[in-house]
């Protein structure tokens, strides 16, 4: 950040934010920096919904979690297999992909960048289709958005979840006609930076639904 | 020494109904946030006098109970949503770019986005009247209450307020990254963190208070949305749900929003008492860290709104909520010793500035009342938080509004307005404020409970309602004095120049109003008083 | 109008203006007050107070408002008049160009107002804290226990024996003739705290207390009231809004020795019809006082009317009967709350010439009603004297 009014402003190369492309003054630029404050935003919007999560198996009648099945007086049960596990491993990797894309376009190289954005834009339909597989699978065992507490928790966060990584797509996808468009280089690309930081932190919101919702222990399996 | 001019002068360049509608400047955008807040403003108000005047006498005499619930809960949501934290985002959004010397802000056609989500939501949240019935649960509107039950809140009313205030919520957080990103980024040289003028300073901290509170709000509606339409069970006891939960995470964004409400008010505060006293801002420095200090501590309260429920850690929320008065204190200081041994100038502004502080000291202390917990027993839900409410964001936060559009409307139009009507809308103004809400102290403490739309006429409570309700409309009064000098100055007001008030910050540094690129040349910074300096040369630095 | 400073006349002016709107104000509530002024400036300064606390709890709170008062009146006094010395004394003088000193801070007194605020508060805190623990201590062994059932929008009370497990009487009728929370003074109460359905909150002025009764959590606390406050009536209102019958949930305290308290509670047992005979319908809801003749009759003359009440409302609002015979009303009461069916001659506060057992729903009774002579009647439930209707006897 600027603090001194004459020198040439520069983001020092162990700020955590050095890796990132820089304005002409130095220091992040303005769309990237915007990203990651809108990122912020939404990292509390997702608090907000974990804490009521928190809350509401805290406060489980008898303490059982997952709440009993009124239909089959099972614990509710959620998954890995055959979509969720699968489904988690492909958006990992789409995160990979975006960021080779991102490292590919940094160094000029369209090519790579655009096969990588394309191979994440694959990925991020696939974990949607694979998640509206699981829903039908959920719903067809009994488990609704009005399944008590559980079904709703369970759907309101992953169903912002995949709001999100929808809205991923949608932004990835515009990047990926620009980008064919010719739009991108090595010196401009914000948009590049700021749609890969968004889908960074979709991968990241969707392990920590993954630990709590499914691995965490009481969560089934 | 004259200020920069600017030749030629910006000013002939008229625009039409086309260029407000599209534009993305930021003083177009200011200018139509005022007007959109000020329109709300007045239909809030309305519905204000709506209750006074049920509340004056005993017997229900205009409206049914379901429409005063209705009448105080949309009163508070549009003043809180759709007047004083746009209004402030407004003069934020015209002033903001203009003293850190930048062109524009740093998203212009989100800005534009940030300002049309408000209309939009403001017809969504009174769309209620007319299709059966808006929210009745208060603005804060507690689960179960806020449910979609008989006896709750069956209807459309609720979910138009949800719809309305996420989009709301949205605007006012894209504006946040806006402010944010803008002041970080987009400085003129010279101007480093602590040569800012302490509005910018407010609105980083009012800002990155909205961006991580207001999601939080959204979350928590977007919950009772689900309860209430898609069978959802977060805040319903029968199944494991919590109706605490709700005001857990209702309240872990109102009360930051509080500091919303208020900090940019201080931080106009802070330009004008300097100016009419001719002297620096006291502590400039404490002053920061002061601000930065209440938003962070603002974080940590929540639960005081929330002490009687039995279900809190009372001691720490009691503590933190007493922490909170001494950053404010320090400011309070640092404004009146601002003005000690100044040379003070009585125009509007500084009328509207002082009122300011001797309303917010009284919206102070009576605020430390509820912060000791035993105490807050007692007047919790009464009319003593009614009057405390009022004291801190009417008469904090509205004479800050005020104080701010007195004095920098003649930047915005280039026409002065008049002192003989604002010196009037000022005492009438004063006047009526402390008459409605001064007895509202007295009643709240002999037990009239808040959001009763009538009470038995053995209780006694008649005289100070009365008193009130005349306040009501002495306040309803100040607005036509108000009305009126806005509509005869940008008639045929005085010109003011680049620099009526001989100020001290950037934006007294080109036309009235200035071109749309706001800057041809820029005067040196050196201080947070780059005008003062460039007037005067640097005495006293 | 330029920039120019001000001349004196007009914030002189001004503040001739404040100073009088003052006075006339603080004449109008001498005139209030019976023209006394005496009396005038008591009232005023008491009403800066909450009530005298009737409990001893309350008493520790008011203690502690006192000081907060104090604390506060005097930081008011001493920054408003720094406020209003300084915009006395700076006032600029006309034709004065000349800057004044450009002070931008002193080290000193920035410490010292960070440092003194942070000792009263420190203070404050401390004294708030120990008086809460006092507040919300909650009595081991209560001389009794009550429970406080909140519904939209009347409060039942429901009085516990010694052992606290059992419910032994229920009062359904919160304030009024024979109404209201009986309790003894001078000896710890604990109140439970339930909701049937919204938040809803117990707030007795005189108690300086409130709690609010969440729906899904038990609340207690303990209050005791003292000796020299018995045979008084304390009002009390429910103080977290509830939906559109919120200002009518309002209820009274009767203070009483502990004998008459036995007494009272003991006289309102043995008024409650007894409880009914196994062969009544099951889900009643609380234990319920039967009616008189417990629904047989044999009588196959008797004329049935119905009735229904849902959502705190009669499903009709006018009835007609004929003269001079017993009659039946079958009364199916939709609502999880207490309702029945009282008649009353001429208007619903004319007198009493029948009344049903309360019932809590959803269940039904049937009411044998004795013969009524021709006229008009009002039928309305006593638990929620908003339900009304008309009943013609002819």
């Amino acid at each position: 950040m600027s603090t001194d009014a004459h020198a040439v402003t520069t983001t020092t190369e162990h700020s955590p934010v050095a890796g990132l492309p820089h304005d002409a003054r130095g220091g992040i630029g303005n769309p990237v920096l915007g990203m990651l404050l809108f990122l912020t935003s939404e990292v509390m919007f997702f608090a907000g919904l974990f804490a009521a999560y928190f809350n509401v198996r805290a406060n489980a009648p008898g303490g059982i979690w997952p709440p009993l099945n009124p239909e089959t007086n099972e614990p509710y049960f959620l998954q890995f297999l055959p979509f969720v596990l699968p489904a988690t491993v492909l958006l990992i990797l789409s995160s990979f992909t975006a960021q080779f894309a991102v490292w590919a376009i940094r160094r000029g190289d369209r090519t790579s960048f655009l096969r990588n954005l394309s191979v994440t834009v694959v990925l991020g339909i696939a974990f949607l289709v694979m998640q509206a597989f699981d829903y039908a699978l959920l719903y067809s065992e009994g488990i609704t958005l009005d399944s008590g507490t559980f079904g709703t928790t369970y759907y309101t966060l992953t169903g912002f979840h995949m709001a999100h990584v929808f809205g991923g797509v949608i932004m990835l996808a515009v990047v990926l006609y620009r980008g064919l468009g010719g739009q991108f280089s090595s010196r401009h690309h914000d948009a590049v930076e700021a749609s890969s930081l968004y889908w960074h932190f979709v991968d990241v919101v969707w392990i920590v639904l993954f630990s709590v919702l499914y691995i965490l222990p009481g969560s089934g399996h | 020494m004259a200020t920069q001019a600017l030749a030629p002068a910006a000013r002939g360049y008229r625009s039409g109904l086309y260029e407000w509608v599209t534009t993305t400047d930021h003083k177009k955008i200011g200018i139509l946030y005022l007007i959109n807040s000020f329109i709300f403003f007045f239909l809030a108000g309305l519905l204000a006098l709506g209750v006074r005047v049920e509340l004056a006498q005993p017997g229900l005499q205009f409206v049914t109970d379901q429409t005063y619930n209705e009448l105080f809960t949309m009163h508070a949501t549009a003043m809180i949503f759709l007047f004083i934290i746009p209004i402030l985002a407004g003069f934020a959004n015209y002033i903001v770019p203009l003293q850190i010397g930048a062109p524009d802000m740093a998203f212009p056609r989100i800005n534009a986005l940030s300002f049309w989500m408000l209309p939009l939501g403001g017809i969504l949240l009174f769309l209620g009247f007319v299709t059966g019935g808006t929210a009745a649960a208060g603005w804060t509107s507690y689960a179960p209450l806020s449910e979609d039950a008989p006896l709750a809140s069956p209807g459309y009313g609720q979910d138009l307020w949800i719809m309305s205030l996420v989009l709301v919520g949205t605007s006012s957080i894209l504006g946040a990254i806006n402010f944010l990103v803008t002041i970080f980024k987009m400085r003129a040289p010279g101007m480093s963190l602590f040569r800012m003028p302490i509005l910018v300073w407010t609105m980083i901290v009012t800002s990155v208070l909205v961006l991580m509170a207001t999601p939080v709000f959204t979350s928590a509606v977007i919950m009772l949305f689900i309860d209430r339409n898609y069978g959802g069970h977060f805040f319903d006891p029968a199944t494991g749900g919590d109706a605490i939960l709700y005001q857990n995470v209702f309240w872990f964004y109102s009360h930051p929003a509080v500091y919303v409400m208020v900090l940019p008010a201080m931080g106009m505060i802070s330009e004008i008492l300097p100016v009419f006293s001719r002297k620096p801002l006291f502590g400039y420095k404490a002053f920061v860290f002061a601000t930065v200090a209440i938003g962070a501590l603002g974080f940590s309260v929540w639960s005081h709104h929330m002490f009687t429920t039995g279900a809190v850690w009372l001691p720490f929320f009691s503590l933190m909520t007493f922490l909170i008065a001494i950053p404010t204190g320090v400011k309070m200081f640092n404004w009146i010793f601002t003005m000690w041994r100044g040379k003070l100038t009585f125009s509007t502004p500084l009328l509207f500035a002082i009122g300011f502080l001797s309303m917010f000291l009284i919206g102070g202390i009576n605020g430390a009342f509820s912060a000791s917990v035993p105490v807050d027993f007692a007047v919790h839900d009464t009319y003593f938080v009614v009057a405390h409410i009022h004291y801190v964001l009417f008469g904090g936060s509205v004479f800050g509004v005020m104080a701010g559009f007195y004095y920098w409307f003649p930047k915005m139009s280039g026409r002065r307005l008049n002192e003989g009507l604002g010196k009037v809308q000022f005492v009438l103004m004063f006047l009526g404020f402390n008459l409605t809400f001064f007895p509202m102290h007295q009643l709240g403490l002999a037990g009239m409970p808040r959001r009763i739309a009538d009470y038995s006429s053995a209780s006694g409570w008649q005289d100070l309602n009365v008193a009130a309700t005349i306040g009501g409309f002495l306040i309803a009064f100040s607005m036509l004095p108000f009305l009126a000098n806005i509509f005869l100055s940008l008639r045929s007001g005085e010109p003011a120049g680049d620099d009526p008030w001989e100020g001290n910050t950037l934006e007294w540094a080109t036309s009235s109003p200035p071109p749309p690129y706001n800057f041809d040349r820029l005067p040196e910074i050196r201080s947070e008083r780059p005008l003062f300096d460039a007037r005067h040369g640097r005495i006293g630095h | 109008m330029s920039s120019t400073p001000r001349t004196r006349s007009l914030s002189g002016a001004l503040f001739a203006v404040l100073v009088i709107a003052i006075l006339v104000a603080l004449f109008l509530v001498a005139i209030a007050a019976g023209l006394n002024p005496a009396a005038a400036v008591t009232r005023v300064v008491e009403s800066f107070f909450p009530p005298i606390a009737v409990t001893n709890q309350g008493a520790e709170i008011r203690v502690l408002y006192d000081i907060v008062f104090i604390i506060a009146a005097v930081i008011f006094f001493v920054v408003e008049g720094l406020i209003l010395w300084t915009v006395l004394r700076y006032r600029r003088q006309p034709g004065d160009n000349e800057l004044p000193p450009q002070t931008h801070g002193n080290a000193l007194a920035e410490a010292l107002w960070t440092i003194i605020p942070t000792v009263i508060v420190a203070f404050l805190f401390v004294i708030s804290w120990q008086t809460l623990n006092a507040v919300e201590a909650v009595s081991a062994q209560p001389a009794l226990k009550v429970r406080a059932l909140a519904a939209q929008f009347q409060w039942q009370f429901d009085y516990y024996d010694e052992s606290g497990e059992n419910i032994v009487y229920t009062q359904f009728v919160p304030q009024g003739e024979g109404g209201g929370m009986a309790v003894p003074v001078g000896q710890d109460i604990n109140l439970v705290l339930e909701s049937r359905d919204v938040i809803h909150a117990y707030y007795v002025p005189q108690f300086l207390f409130k709690r609010d009764v969440v729906p899904g959590r038990t609340s207690v606390f303990t209050f005791h009231i003292k000796p020299e406050d018995a045979n008084k009536t304390f009002g009390g209102q429910c103080a977290e809004l509830c939906g559109s019958g919120h200002r009518l949930m309002t209820f009274e305290v009767h203070a009483m020795t502990r004998a008459d308290f036995d007494a009272w509670l003991q006289e309102h047992i043995d008024q409650a019809p007894p409880p009914p005979p196994s062969g009544e319908p099951p889900g009643s809801g609380e234990p319920p006082p039967g009616s008189p003749a417990p629904g047989e009759t044999n009588n196959p003359a008797n004329t049935v009317i119905q009735i229904g009440a849902q959502n705190t409302a009669f499903d009709t609002a006018e009835l007609e009967v004929a003269a001079d015979q017993p009659f039946k009303i079958e009364f199916d009461n939709q609502d999880p709350l207490p309702h029945n069916v009282a008649i009353h001659e001429g208007s619903p506060t004319g007198p009493d010439v029948f009344t049903g057992e309360i019932v809590t729903g959803p269940t039904q009774v049937t009411y044998d009603v004795p013969p009524l002579p021709p006229g008009p009647y009002a039928f309305i439930c006593t638990v929620h004297p908003t339900m009304t209707g008309t009943l013609n006897v002819e």
